[in-house]
């Protein structure tokens, strides 16, 4: 008699859907402009026919399974399927180039790769050969693909056909698929996921089943969410937090993710479908205010006034309402008033009207955007989380919410902050290791282990963290003052106008940075001025713009001076970059996020010219082009001064030595 | 580079076009034709064929009379003398909505959209050649003709999601920039699943990013839907990458007709866009 | 301040004093502009798909109706003269498409509207021929319009409403209820739609210019008939009908010449407040007979604040 298995892989939630919530929406993805829905009983049956497939192709237990592609049903299928014969899925992040994308499936050893289309198949193809353990490609799309050689290349539909096939033909088969299922264990792999490496080459966070599970369920129970919830899938689905929030948490407590039309209509979709958990890291948030502002500039006064007035009172009123704090009568009403005259269509427009919980995290999120959000009526939340946890390290819990922290410890997790000011945790998640590099796993752990994630913090009187950069990043300036370069960057990025900031200053005189402007504000801004510009680099170069940088600079240092410990490394000098940064070219990680020492490289003249009190520098750059080409730009930049405030004026240039 | 070796017709997918005429075979054939407008003589005494399957390049510097030659093709213009010969059927005198019929759909240098209809509007408009439900059946709105709708629109659909433009498809054309317009002409022109598609100019006005995409979907279009096609272009180096054969003309007259690489290498060629004198 | 008070207070005095007679006066306003409308729709449609400014559309009105009653007098029974009127009106769409805009094709846009002034003066010297110039009577009771009134006493006070003119409001609302299914959901009428939007485009996706431009001229001539029958009831038929169906102008200015439902809004808003202001104001203050020009005087007001009509298409383009 066969015992009640432990749920601890998510295999066997997919089994137990298809049980308790078989007529229940698991997936829908937006094809031909129609939302095509798959329920938990017809998920199980296509995730089961491409098991049976792969079986077919000759799949055998523990064998790799790369996942290259966007956010398609048949994507989130290979997950499930792989790891329902005892493989591991490994995602791939869709935009890497060949060379990065080679290296992982080499890393990981993969056998299979499932793409996504076209342009996913042509870049494994091109390497294919070079790496022995790669056998098979199976596609999703196969438009463009009809006329490949077929050679160890298959197409999604006709191996869920064979695994159908063999289905029929012996339906024992189904049945020994369930038992394996159920037989399989906690301990297995469950998923490996690759970082994207702020510096070097990427590693291989190897996530067991059972703590997956346990992980996810926490988490699920801490927010409530249930089957009746749904989400846009529409991260990348290499990331961690696309795989938990989505995939995870969408087979324990069995809720609907749906899958965007494309890239481009993800904001429609999202109308569309109205999701009820959402995750957005603060840049999205960002370009919502932004195109939301840059629309309202364009409307009539009176829907101006009206705009501006409703959202004063929602910033009055909005975030004491929605964490049931008390309000006076006049202010309850003149909110639901706004309510009905702006929050409630403007929530609607941006497909967020049923959300019970949202997220963001990654960054920094800026208080004014942070409340922007919140005062609507949406349950905007902070966590703080890493790969190698499973994503949550902290969350914050309904009603007790602020902007410049992440939150207490999300549960059962332990934190601790070393003496060196590093965030260390422990939690049910957590990685078992780095794939095939103990020694990096030995570094991040600690010997009671713990988990060293990197990133400086500490507790704020109420228990939440606050973190403030990189614990490598934090550095001194030459009088001691304490630099920590991303505080000072997301200080800046505040403004809407500036889009990127890199700060350097450790072990110099003076804090200094770079600035990328933001094309759309500023564009925007150029338009309503009559200001014409041809490229990004002459707007950025523009008089006028600098003007307005240096306006953002002087604000930043006058919050920078009101915190005590912050206050020493004010800007003093800065630049507008003549180029956006770009991951193409290497300046940005593939998450967006800056890369310090390799821009550092870079830029080496440009930072020179920071310190050694030139106005202006010219320099030739090496770009990417979208189709891989290189080329050359070239521009002489401007270099500005700003004020400092609280303290003596400094030299603009560093003493000669 | 030949940018599409020859390949069979589409496995599975059969071509769109059904109009009897093996691949490889004549489609079109221009004999002779001479147009000119009250004494300005725009063509003289072309000839050239258009063959099932390839594209077809009509290329030309500056009032060479290429879209003269498009314009008498898709029966804008009747030539006063030569002959026209579509489908094995001498053609006379006729207009662009007969044009249409037989399977002769186009798109514009200059973009002609109805601009004030969402993308999805324009291309339905190019379904509506394949419509037969009469006034009547549609003002009753069921049974027969929206099951038709529904077919045209599962059509147009195919068209949306092979020319990525899944996010514009309710957005009025007027409100796109042009690249975008440019790839909505075609997906109206695919929409009448011609037999022959005449392009006139479709990269002008592009950036290198957009003329990249263009010409990828130029190349789709013939090779996976398996549609004919000519098309006139002022940028030669496109052209070589993308067609078959390519007819050079210059001040109305033919100067070659080849392969690119044969092309590429006319001394007349060459002369005509350095711009020798005549 | 008597003057003041006389324009300001008084007529809403009037009109609070006697809601009844407010009631018949605005139910009369609304007939005519319901009247107003068609004939104005006749003109969008027309412009829409071909640009043409119909200059003939109120002399269609006339030869429409002095058809109908024409064959009549001629023994034919009013019930077939009203398909047989129809034919002539398809015909005479088929005739100005062959004869007036196919040679005129590509034409300046001056050079259309100076065709339409050809079309009016040959319809006049056409119909004065064939069926004389003289006021005749609509055959209404022919045509089976019941003729009687309906009495009502609200307020306890008394407003009278003929029955013909609920005909002819229901009649208008059936033909632009179906006119715009017509236009937004059937082929043709996509067609129309299309060819109004750009030309070449249209010629493209295989829509036959001349096929649309009789099927317009046509409809015109249908919502020509229909009005000629309704205003004919109220008025006689004579050539004098085509002065009112010139009131259709001002009904474009504020409507906009491109637009259906600002025609049919355009219509009403001339229709009401032209009676409104002859009653309440015209005829105490400025002797009558202000219904001539009020509606021209109001046009030119809306065209000094929004010259695209109060409707109008604002045309986005991006250059």
């Amino acid at each position: 008699m066969a015992q009640t298995t432990m749920l601890d892989t998510f295999p066997k939630y997919l089994l137990l859907n298809a049980e308790r919530f078989g007529d229940r929406p698991a997936m829908r993805h937006k094809d031909y402009g129609i939302w095509q829905t798959w329920t938990w009983s017809r998920q199980l049956d296509e995730i089961r026919a491409f098991a049976l497939g792969l079986q077919a192709l000759g799949f055998s237990r523990g064998d790799k399974v790369a996942v290259v592609g966007a956010n398609r049903p048949r994507l989130y299928w290979t997950f499930a399927a792989v790891q329902s014969l005892g493989g591991v899925p490994v995602p791939v992040y869709a935009d890497a180039v060949a060379e990065e994308m080679a290296y992982v499936l080499d890393h990981a050893g993969v056998r299979f790769a499932v793409a996504q289309d076209q342009e996913q198949v042509d870049k494994l193809l091109s390497f294919r050969e070079t790496i022995p353990a790669l056998t098979d490609i199976v596609y999703d799309e196969s438009r463009g693909l009809r006329d490949y050689p077929r050679e160890r290349l298959h197409d999604f539909a006709e191996v869920q056909a064979a695994g159908r096939a063999a289905l029929a033909a012996d339906p024992a088969r189904g049945r020994a698929w369930e038992e394996g299922v159920r037989a399989g264990s906690g301990d297995d792999v469950s998923v490996m996921l690759y970082t994207s490496g702020t510096t070097g080459r990427s590693k291989g966070v190897v996530l067991t089943a059972a703590a997956s599970v346990k992980a996810a369920l926490d988490t699920v129970r801490f927010d409530g969410l249930t089957e009746k919830d749904s989400v846009l899938a529409y991260l990348p689905l290499a990331w961690v937090g696309d795989h938990y929030l989505n995939f995870a948490q969408g087979y324990v407590s069995g809720f609907c993710m749906n899958c965007p039309e494309s890239q481009q209509t993800v904001a429609q979709d999202m109308r569309e479908i109205g999701p009820t958990f959402y995750f957005a890291p603060p840049r999205v948030f960002e370009s919502l205010l932004t195109s939301v502002t840059i629309r309202m500039e364009d409307a009539g006064r009176f829907k101006q006034w009206l705009f501006r007035h409703f959202i004063e009172v929602a910033r009055k009123h909005g975030e004491a309402i929605l964490e049931k704090r008390p309000v006076p009568l006049s202010g309850r009403l003149a909110y639901a008033l706004g309510d009905f005259m702006l929050y409630g269509p403007l929530k609607n427009v941006l497909g967020m009207s049923n959300i019970r919980v949202a997220y963001t995290a990654g960054e920094a999120i800026g208080a004014d955007l942070f409340s922007f959000f919140r005062s609507l009526g949406i349950n905007l939340k902070q966590l703080y989380g890493q790969t190698e946890a499973f994503l949550y390290v902290t969350a914050q819990k309904d009603g007790q919410v602020r902007a410049d922290t992440v939150g207490p410890a999300a549960p059962n997790v332990e934190i601790r902050i070393a003496d060196n000011g590093e965030v260390l945790f422990r939690s049910p998640g957590q990685f078992s290791g780095y794939y095939k590099e103990d020694d990096k796993t030995a570094e991040v752990l600690t010997e009671d282990g713990f988990i060293r994630t990197g990133d400086a913090g500490f507790f704020e009187a109420d228990g939440q963290l606050k973190i403030i950069d990189r614990a490598k990043d934090v550095g001194k300036l030459k009088d001691g003052s304490l630099f920590a370069p991303k505080y000072i960057e997301n200080m800046l990025k505040f403004f809407p106008n500036i889009k990127e900031a890199v700060a350097f200053g450790d072990g110099r005189d003076f804090c200094a940075a770079f600035i990328n402007i933001d094309l759309t504000a500023v564009g925007n801004w150029a338009e309503r001025n009559n200001i014409a510009y041809a490229s990004y680099q002459e707007l950025a170069g523009h008089p006028r713009v600098y003007d307005i940088i240096a306006g953002h600079v002087n604000e930043a240092n006058r919050r920078l001076a009101q915190e005590p410990m912050m206050a020493g490394a004010q800007v003093a000098r800065f630049l507008i970059l003549h180029k956006e940064l770009d991951a193409d070219d290497g300046e940005l990680t593939r998450t967006q996020k800056v890369r310090r020492s390799f821009i550092a490289d870079r830029y080496g003249e440009l930072i020179e010219a920071l310190y050694d009190g030139s106005t202006e520098k010219y320099v030739e750059t090496e770009v990417t082009f979208e189709d891989g080409r290189k080329g050359r730009i070239s521009a002489t930049v401007r270099i500005a001064d700003a004020a400092v405030h609280g303290r003596p004026a400094r030299p603009h240039a560093e003493a000669a030595e | 580079m030949n940018a599409h070796p020859a390949i069979g017709p589409a496995l599975g997918q059969p071509d769109a076009s059904d109009d009897g005429i093996a691949k490889g075979e004549v489609l079109l054939k221009v004999d002779n034709v001479s147009l000119s407008f009250g004494g300005v003589k725009a063509i003289t005494d072309i000839s050239f064929d258009v063959r099932k399957g390839e594209i077809r390049a009509i290329i030309g510097p500056n009032g060479a009379g290429k879209t003269s030659m498009l314009n008498v093709v898709n029966g804008f213009y009747t030539p006063q003398q030569g002959t026209i010969t579509f489908r094995g059927v001498e053609r006379r005198a006729m207009k662009p909505h007969h044009a249409v019929r037989q399977g002769i759909a186009r798109t514009f240098q200059n973009v002609a959209l109805f601009k004030g209809m969402t993308t999805l509007e324009n291309i339905m408009a190019g379904r509506s050649v394949h419509m037969h439900r009469n006034v009547f059946w549609q003002m009753l709105w069921h049974g027969p003709a929206l099951k038709e709708e529904i077919e045209h629109r599962e059509k147009v659909e195919e068209i949306i999601d092979f020319l990525e433009i899944e996010h514009i498809r309710r957005t009025p054309v007027g409100k796109l920039p042009y690249g975008l317009q440019k790839r909505v002409e075609l997906g109206r022109a695919l929409a009448m699943e011609p037999s022959l598609l005449l392009l006139d100019e479709p990269m002008a006005g592009m950036n290198l990013e957009e003329k990249e995409d263009m010409s990828r979907f130029i190349i789709d279009v013939n090779q996976q839907r398996g549609t004919t096609i000519a098309l006139i272009e002022h940028d030669m180096g496109v052209v070589m990458d993308l067609s078959d054969r390519v007819v050079v003309l210059d001040y109305g007259k033919k100067i070659a007709d080849g392969p690119p690489d044969e092309v590429k290498n006319d001394q007349a060629v060459i002369d005509a866009y350095l711009g020798v004198a005549h | 301040m008597d003057f003041l008070h006389s324009i300001l207070v008084k007529p809403f005095a009037d009109m609070a004093s006697a809601p009844d007679f407010l009631i018949q006066v605005l139910w009369e306003g609304m007939v005519s502009g319901v009247l107003y409308a068609l004939i104005a729709l006749g003109f969008v449609l027309i412009f829409k798909s071909s640009r043409i400014f119909n200059f003939a559309q109120g002399i269609m009105v006339v030869f429409a109706a002095l058809t109908l009653v024409g064959l009549h007098e001629r023994g034919v029974p009013a019930l077939l003269a009203v398909p047989l009127t129809l034919v002539v009106m398809f015909f005479l769409a088929v005739g100005i498409e062959r004869v007036v805009l196919r040679p005129l094709v590509n034409q300046p846009d001056i050079i259309l509207f100076m065709a339409t002034i050809g079309i009016t003066l040959f319809l006049i010297g056409f119909g004065e021929t064939i069926f004389g110039g003289e006021n005749k009577r609509m055959i209404t009771q022919e045509l089976g319009i019941p003729t009687g009134s309906y009495i009502f006493e609200p307020f306890g006070g008394f407003v009278s409403i003929e029955q013909k003119d609920i005909t002819a409001v229901i009649g208008a609302m059936v033909l632009v209820a179906g006119l715009l299914l017509f236009l937004n959901k059937s082929k043709m009428g996509r067609a129309i739609r299309a060819l109004g939007d750009d030309h070449q485009a249209a010629l493209s996706v295989g829509i036959s210019l001349s096929t649309i431009w009789v099927l317009v001229w046509f409809i015109a001539g249908v919502i020509a008939l229909v009005t000629g029958i309704a205003w004919g009831a109220r008025a006689g038929v004579s050539f004098a009908l085509e002065v009112i169906a010139y009131k259709a102008l001002p009904v474009l200015m504020l409507g906009g010449l491109e637009s259906v439902m600002g025609a049919i809004i355009g219509g009403l808003m001339i229709g009401v407040l032209e009676k409104l202001f002859e009653i309440y104001w015209g005829q105490p203050l400025l002797g009558g007979n202000t219904e001539v020009w009020f509606a021209y005087m109001l046009a030119l007001l809306v065209l000094l604040f929004r010259p695209q009509g109060l409707f109008g298409e604002k045309i986005i383009e991006r250059v």
